[in-house]
């Protein structure tokens, strides 16, 4: 592929991806316009409301225009680089995005990492012998870790591991790198048992497909060593796998919501949560935008990874 | 032998699953209240099941740091911006108003030292020449000025605005007398100048420069208690640290640190990792579990809060009065606090607490005045005569909401949808978001719902103000209940007259079953053996609970 055609392609890709978050920001907008709840119940809480109060703090927020109008004051805003201020917060949502990112960022970097670690050489070690002992234990795992909630793994991992052997912190988020590290392990362990689980399985798929090709026969009927076929076939079966890893991501992003809640993490996804419910448009879309950006961003680079794994990919102008 | 392992692993899931059922039960950030689950013995009225503080020896030594674990967390400290009651819990260390509430509920003095009523409509404060700000700054009475101007813009702090909505001027004469005028005679009012009502004083300049962010994580709050706050991260903690410029004695605890921790069962395991020396608002079906912690105790105290049933009078078929009273009849108050609520409650014959008339009565009396308020015995055959009379004989179908957050409030509205039935009212119960129930108050399509109220200052008239008042939530209008609030309002100088007047707008409404009283409920509060509290009363966590705790003599 030349450059000329790699930046056509990174060109197109970044200006769907822009019209892809215009789509986004439109339809979380509207819905969350129609989703039950009062703003100004919520900032007034249960207390006498006179119509003059309500209408007054209906006004501030802009509430009495139209839903039209009320999102071009948001794309306004956005254009100009200020996601707003956060109505329950208020702090500006930049600042709130920002001083939860590293919790949520380690919890998911943490479990991603352990995940594929773990889950990737287990997955090609149990297609290598299909039915052996090591692929009936791990396909057993990977059930449990598929079908366990990961609320239900998050308190028995907290049981076991925090109280009855107390190794780690019961919950909270701590305070320095380290001492954050240590209290993401639990929570990341929660997310990289589904996680995990789900790589695992596709690994072992992607790896028994590949070893099911004409190629592979060929290849040991001419005498190549095992270790040479086995080379081929992980090169090969690592472009689905990375695929659906990456993809895999966004699996982290609505679990985190679960294993913050449980550990008391003060992370994006209880933000993202409770933001929702309270109606605070600003926080909402905000988020909405972030974690649709991290995904196509994340898209982005699988697709360039497909380009360095698959020659056909680049062959074909980078449409996989 | 195959099936046997096999069965482990699905055996081992089951037990997770019933670990974690209880997680089910999400808290979710509490406006109107948490868990505020009470006891008592039911149907003894006259008899307050209020465990009394525990009788612990004060050791008379200081602690280093005290961790309070709260069962939701705090968008913003300050409860002008969200008014829910763990704001107030968490405020009343740091911010002081011109007065505040003793143990008992009386009035004292607060950053005022004295204060006068010249006229029924002017108020004077003096205030104590000692009072400074956690800044080193003196009080002086332009900081009080501009705290109470503040705290009337609906902009800056919309949970308390219309509290203060009856003051027409405030000024300061000199550095120490700040001069309150209303519009028109309020009794009671005084209430309000307390930090449990809705004045917080800060310093004028400190509030002028951080009038965006007051509350949020980069201003925190500003204010003359004994501790100020140094650090605050919604959805993880903040932190109290005993402040110096404290014009009282210096509190034993010299650090509070008040962790949020969301989820019930986090919570519990943290206090038996031993990581939690209080915890607040502990969830009722979990009690026992708590006392079960080694070294810890729960104390049960009445938190001033109001359940009950609440009809909008403009939705159909709950316009029609009879139907309102067949409802009423329907429901076993007594059966809910003694076998649901496993008696942590108290029947509720009023929307007035007994707490909140204690001025003019003790609590044998209050509960015989209030109990000689009509009632609505549990009796489905008088439901059923009533329901007859109405214009839906045959019965209906009808929803009921309850926020997530009172667990209670489901099963006690599961009990009255099992009693209704008996009578072909088909009465559909969910479950939804404290917000979108908080929502539907007073929507005009919700025609049965749930009043779940917390008095912060035990007013008597703050709950049947609200329920009652202009633009209620039960679209309800009656003049002579009009008349008796206003009565109640102007009778400035004599609180019997006013309770009185009170106590006639609560009958007229009773007559008219507009809101049926359900309980009084009760707060639960998980201590350390080693932590003691001297007093522990419905008004202690509003005014400063900071300084009543206290290391015990280890027994």
């Amino acid at each position: 592929m030349t450059a000329r055609q790699i930046s056509t392609f990174l060109g197109i890709r970044l200006l769907g991806i822009v019209l892809i978050l215009l789509a986004i920001s439109m339809v979380t907008f509207a819905l969350l316009y129609l989703a039950p709840g009062d703003l100004v119940r919520n900032l007034i809480g249960n207390r006498a409301v006179t119509p003059e109060l309500a209408a007054q703090v209906r006004e501030q927020y802009h509430l009495d225009q139209s839903l039209p109008a009320q999102y071009g004051l948001w794309l306004q805003g956005v254009l100009v680089g200020d996601l707003g201020t956060s109505v329950r917060f208020g702090q500006p949502v930049t600042e709130l995005i920002g001083s939860r990112l590293g919790a949520t960022g380690m919890v998911a970097g943490l479990a991603f990492i352990v995940s594929v670690a773990v889950a990737v050489p287990l997955g090609v070690a149990s297609a290598l012998r299909p039915q052996g002992r090591l692929d009936r234990i791990v396909t057993a795992l990977s059930l449990v870790g598929l079908s366990a909630p990961a609320f239900a793994v998050a308190i028995l991992l907290l049981y076991v591991l925090a109280y009855y052997f107390p190794i780690f912190p019961v919950y909270g988020g701590g305070t320095g790198f380290a001492d954050q590290l240590y209290h993401s392990v639990l929570p990341a362990l929660t997310l990289a048992i589904g996680l995990g689980a789900i790589i695992l399985r596709l690994t072992r798929t992607a790896v028994i497909g590949q070893l099911e090709q004409d190629y592979v026969m060929f290849a040991r009927s001419r005498g190549m060593s095992a270790r040479a076929v086995n080379t081929l076939v992980l090169r090969n079966a690592a472009a689905p796998v990375a695929t659906a890893a990456g993809l895999t991501l966004t699996y982290l992003i609505t679990g985190t919501i679960i294993a913050e809640t449980v550990f008391a993490l003060p992370g994006l996804g209880t933000l993202l949560q409770s933001s929702v419910l309270y109606k605070d448009i600003p926080v909402v879309q905000g988020l909405t935008l972030f974690f649709a950006l991290v995904i196509a961003v994340i898209a982005l680079a699988v697709d360039f990874i497909q380009l360095t794994l698959d020659p056909r990919v680049a062959a074909r102008g980078g449409r996989s | 032998m195959k099936d046997r392992k096999a069965q482990q692993p699905r055996r081992l899931a089951a037990s997770v699953l019933l670990l974690a059922a209880g997680a089910m039960i999400v808290t979710g950030c509490q406006r109107p209240g948490e868990s505020g689950d009470s006891t008592s013995q039911p149907g003894t009225a006259g008899q307050s099941a209020t465990t009394p503080a525990q009788q612990l020896e004060d050791s008379g030594e200081q602690m280093e740091n005290v961790t309070v674990a709260f069962p939701g967390s705090l968008s913003n400290l300050h409860p002008g911006k969200e008014s829910g009651i763990l704001n107030y819990y968490a405020a009343s260390l740091t911010m002081e108003g011109l007065l505040s509430f003793g143990a008992d509920g009386s009035i004292q003095p607060g950053i005022a030292q004295e204060w006068s009523q010249p006229d029924d409509t002017t108020y004077r404060f003096v205030l104590d020449p000692e009072a400074r700000f956690q800044d080193g700054s003196l009080v002086t009475a332009q900081d009080v000025v501009s705290s109470v101007e503040q705290a009337q813009d609906v902009a800056m702090f919309p949970g308390i605005a219309a509290y203060l909505a009856p003051i027409e001027t405030v000024e300061a004469e000199g550095d120490d007398v700040v001069v309150i005028t209303l519009s028109e005679p309020q009794a009671g009012f005084e209430v309000n100048l307390t930090s449990a009502g809705a004045l917080f004083v800060a310093p004028a300049a400190w509030t002028e420069e951080h009038a965006d962010s007051v509350g949020t994580p980069s201003s925190l709050l500003m204010g003359t208690g004994p501790y100020r706050v140094t650090e605050y991260a919604p959805d993880s903690q903040v932190v109290f640290e005993a402040s110096d410029e404290w014009r009282g004695e210096a509190p034993a605890a010299k650090k509070i640190t008040i962790k949020f921790i969301p989820d019930e069962n986090t919570r519990l395991l943290a206090a038996q990792s031993g990581e939690v020396d209080m915890a607040f608002n502990v969830p009722l079906p979990q009690a026992q579990q708590w006392e079960d912690v080694e070294d810890m105790r729960v104390e049960f105290a009445n938190d001033l809060s109001y359940v009950g049933l609440n009809f909008d009078t403009r939705v159909a078929p709950f316009d029609d009065p009879q139907v309102r009273k067949a409802v009423a009849h329907a429901v076993n108050r007594n059966a809910i606090v003694e076998r649901l609520l496993h008696g942590h409650a108290e029947s509720a014959t009023a929307m007035m607490t007994p707490e909140s008339i204690a001025s003019e009565y003790s609590p044998e009396e209050a509960r015989v005045a209030l109990g000689e308020l009509p009632q609505y015995d549990f009796d489905l055959d008088a439901a059923k005569e009533m329901l007859a009379e109405s214009d839906h004989p045959d019965g209906f179908t009808t929803e009921m909401i309850f926020p997530s957050t009172g667990p209670q409030l489901g099963t006690a509205a599961q009990s009255l949808s099992q009693n209704l039935q008996e009578l072909g009212i088909t009465l559909n119960v969910k479950e939804v978001p404290v917000e979108e129930w908080l929502a539907t108050l007073g929507d005009g399509e919700h025609g049965i719902s749930y009043m779940w109220y917390f008095s912060t200052t035990g007013d008597p008239a703050e709950v049947p103000a609200y329920m009652l008042g202009a633009d209620n939530i039960s679209g309800y209008s009656n003049d002579e209940v009009t008349a008796a609030l206003a009565e109640a309002n102007a009778a400035t100088d004599d609180p019997q007259a006013r309770i009185d007047a009170l106590l006639e707008a609560e009958r007229l409404q009773a007559e008219d079953a507009v809101n049926v009283p359900l309980w009084w409920g009760q707060s639960a509060t998980a201590l350390s053996d080693e932590l003691g509290m001297r007093e522990n009363t419905p008004f202690v966590f509003v005014s400063g609970w900071g300084d009543e705790l206290f290391k015990a003599v280890s027994p």
